[in-house]
């Protein structure tokens, strides 16, 4: 048995080996073939969305824009969450990188810039399509890669401006105000106060009294709200935070002082809630960037490139890594996003690209 | 200043007025730290920053109640993030809510307690049963509550309307919001505990001697349960309270309350081996780390200076808290 045994598994690891080469040129050569591409049945394609966590709103709007388009091309959404934990991001996708990759699309927003990289590298020589979302580093380009189609992120200093400004309509252009920052070492946070200053340099008569960090975390922004309250008192008549979890701690503080409905209140993001809010006119304004419309939309260009309606070639460089469109919600157009939903004529391949809103700066 | 304060405190030897000089860091570095704002800032002073600086303090005070039982037994724990998560989610699902027809109000309330009480005993249990570590164990126990949670949030935030839970942060009596006088309530029995009870004795002996205890035929194992339980009871009140100021049900209730629970303990003179500081020690630290981030926002320090100037005055005032101690007990390890 002893003698039969070891030539059966020599024997058996080399067809195996063979068979694992064959393989792996095959799918190579079928890789760099550019008629090849785009050669998959729309049943066949694997569609998979990753995002960090499924407890906040903004998150499970996502994913539910991705079953939705999902259902809408007949397939499911493989929804992955990996708790805002960069290496449990990495192992999922050399997970789904190890098994069949021919058909995989992926729609991934990458933990912080410096993972995005890895991700790319491991989705281009897989051949899995990938629209990364939010984080990439600046030299990072997907036009220098075969399968990462596309890069889509939002200008944080347009929409750190948009509320500004409706922040200073609101108080009538006078008077001042407090910002609340969010983690400071964030580009989304860097960008959004850079928008407001520039909003501060435009609207002369506004004054900002005091910035303070409040990391993005409803908590935290309600005890910084409150000591900014009595340290500058009645003189804050509006109050921008860096995102709509802030601007929520804001108004409980307010309420807490008794002074809701008094000061106005800016935030971004658009969280259900807060849009409830800016309808109910507690808070002034908000910005969305469409959480569900992101969840489909990376699902919908990957299909799309894979099943061949959208070749990446043809693809133009503005398109392959873009800002797109956000929208302003104030107490007129509030009703339209209360309950976040997607319109599949968004996510036909001739119209994926329709909110690019420019390229990357 | 504080540090001289401490020094000069120093007792030479160790006599009984040598333990109250040995207690005295804390809340002279308070009183020191309290002073030099007050002195840079007059809205510092004022009396509604006091009150707001309280007020702040509630949700704190109560962690670090329950916390302090677990470090005076010499274990750790770090599952508050996720008992109070799972307790926030629990309770603005039961109190009336914009996601369901519940309306229990207290009790409501008193579930999400039990159940922070019920993940306490997990913990315990897994000290004392499975030998697990209390740090991994606590650690694990923080990640169930916070899977707990998700699932109940079901990627819709529960916001509640329940008057009476929302009326704790907002009503006042003598100038301090309800929810403070809870903290206040929570601190008076968690010292009646720890100086009057079996459990609160035990406790302080199984952190200074849990041999010696064993050895004189004390069963320790349930009393650490208890112990653990005792402290997630708190952490799923902190919870409660933690919804009643946000309105909120979230899952990230409890975010960084674990350190800063253990931080305010550790600066009001709670030792981590175990043995020594009590429940008003924790207090004053917990007074410190408020007075703290509320002076350094009044005075007018950059939110970029922020992060760092505030944990140099928390070692500081460690430091000075903890030197009269140094010799007697391994601290510094």
């Amino acid at each position: 048995m002893r003698f039969t045994a070891r030539p059966a598994a020599a024997i058996m690891s080399l067809s195996l080996a063979a068979a694992v080469l064959a393989g792996c040129s095959e799918q190579a050569a079928g890789g760099n073939d550019a008629a090849a591409e785009g050669a998959c049945q729309p049943s066949d394609v694997r569609l998979v969305g990753q995002v960090r966590n499924e407890s906040n709103p903004y998150e499970a709007s996502w994913l539910a824009g991705g079953d939705a388009y999902a259902k809408s091309v007949g397939l499911t959404q493989e929804r992955l969450t990996y708790d805002g934990d960069s290496t449990k991001q990495q192992e999922q996708i050399s997970q789904l990188l190890a098994g069949d990759t021919k058909c995989l699309v992926m729609n991934v927003l990458p933990n912080g810039d410096s993972d995005t990289a890895p991700i790319v590298k491991g989705a281009d020589q897989a051949g899995a399509y990938l629209v990364t979302q939010w984080n990439k580093p600046a030299d990072l380009d997907p036009a220098d890669h075969r399968t990462w189609v596309s890069h889509i992120t939002y200008n944080g200093v347009e929409s750190g401006q948009q509320i500004g400004d409706a922040l200073a309509t609101a108080i009538g252009g006078n008077g001042g105000i407090i910002a609340l920052q969010g983690i400071l070492d964030t580009a989304a946070a860097k960008d959004r106060f850079a928008g407001l200053e520039a909003s501060l340099k435009k609207n002369t008569g506004v004054k900002l009294l005091d910035q303070q960090a409040a990391n993005f975390s409803r908590a935290e922004a309600l005890t910084v709200t409150k000591t900014l309250l009595t340290k500058h008192g009645e003189h804050v008549k509006g109050i921008w935070a860096a995102n709509d979890d802030m601007a929520l701690g804001a108004l409980e503080a307010l309420q807490q002082q008794g002074l809701a409905g008094k000061v106005a209140v800016v935030g971004i993001d658009a969280v259900p809630d807060a849009v409830k809010a800016v309808q109910g006119g507690t808070m002034t304004a908000t910005v969305s960037s469409d959480g569900a419309w992101q969840g489909g939309i990376g699902l919908a260009i990957g299909y799309c490139v894979a099943t061949g309606k959208l070749a990446v070639k043809d693809i133009a460089a503005a398109n392959r890594a873009f800002f797109a469109e956000q929208f302003l919600i104030t107490k007129d157009n509030a009703a339209d996003f209360v309950s976040p939903k997607t319109n599949p004529a968004d996510f036909e391949c001739a119209n994926v690209f329709n909110r690019v809103a420019g390229p990357l700066t | 200043m504080t540090v001289t304060a401490g020094v000069t405190a120093a007792p030479r030897r160790r006599t009984r007025r040598g333990a109250a000089f040995r207690d005295a860091g804390p809340p002279v570095a308070l009183v020191v730290i309290f002073g030099i704002f007050a002195a840079l800032s007059p809205q510092f002073r004022s009396v509604d920053n006091v009150q707001n600086i309280v007020d702040a303090a509630a949700v704190l005070a109560v962690v670090t109640c329950g916390i302090t039982f677990v470090l005076m037994m010499g274990s750790i724990d770090l599952s508050a993030a996720g008992v109070m998560g799972a307790a926030a989610l629990t309770v603005s699902l039961l109190v009336a809510n914009n996601r369901n027809d519940n309306d229990f109000g207290l009790l409501g309330i008193l579930v999400a307690v039990l159940l922070g009480c019920a993940f306490g005993c997990l913990s315990g249990l897994a000290l004392v049963l499975l030998k697990v570590p209390s740090f991994m164990a606590t650690l694990g126990v923080s990640a169930v509550g916070l899977g707990v949670a998700t699932l109940l949030f079901a990627g819709v935030q529960p916001n509640i309307s329940d008057t009476m839970l929302k009326g704790w942060a907002i009503e006042r009596f003598l100038g301090f919001s309800y929810l403070t006088w809870i903290a206040a309530a929570c601190v008076l029995v968690g010292w009646l505990v720890q100086r009057y009870t079996r459990l609160g004795r035990y406790a302080f002996a199984i952190g200074g001697a849990e041999e010696v205890l064993t050895l004189s035929g004390v069963r320790v194992k349930p009393y650490k349960i208890a112990v653990f339980a005792l402290a997630g009871a708190f952490y799923g009140l902190g919870g409660v309270m933690v919804t009643s100021q946000l309105g909120a049900g979230l899952v990230q209730a409890g975010d960084g309350y674990d350190f800063s629970a253990i931080t305010a303990a550790v600066v009001g003179g709670t030792l981590l081996t175990g043995g020594r500081g009590g429940v008003l020690h924790s207090a004053v630290g917990v007074l410190l780390v408020m007075v703290l981030t509320n002076g350094l926002v009044q005075v007018g320090v950059s939110p970029y200076w922020q992060g760092g100037v505030e944990g140099l005055i928390v070692v500081a005032a460690v430091a000075a808290a903890v030197i009269p101690q140094r010799r007697r007990n391994q601290v510094v390890k």
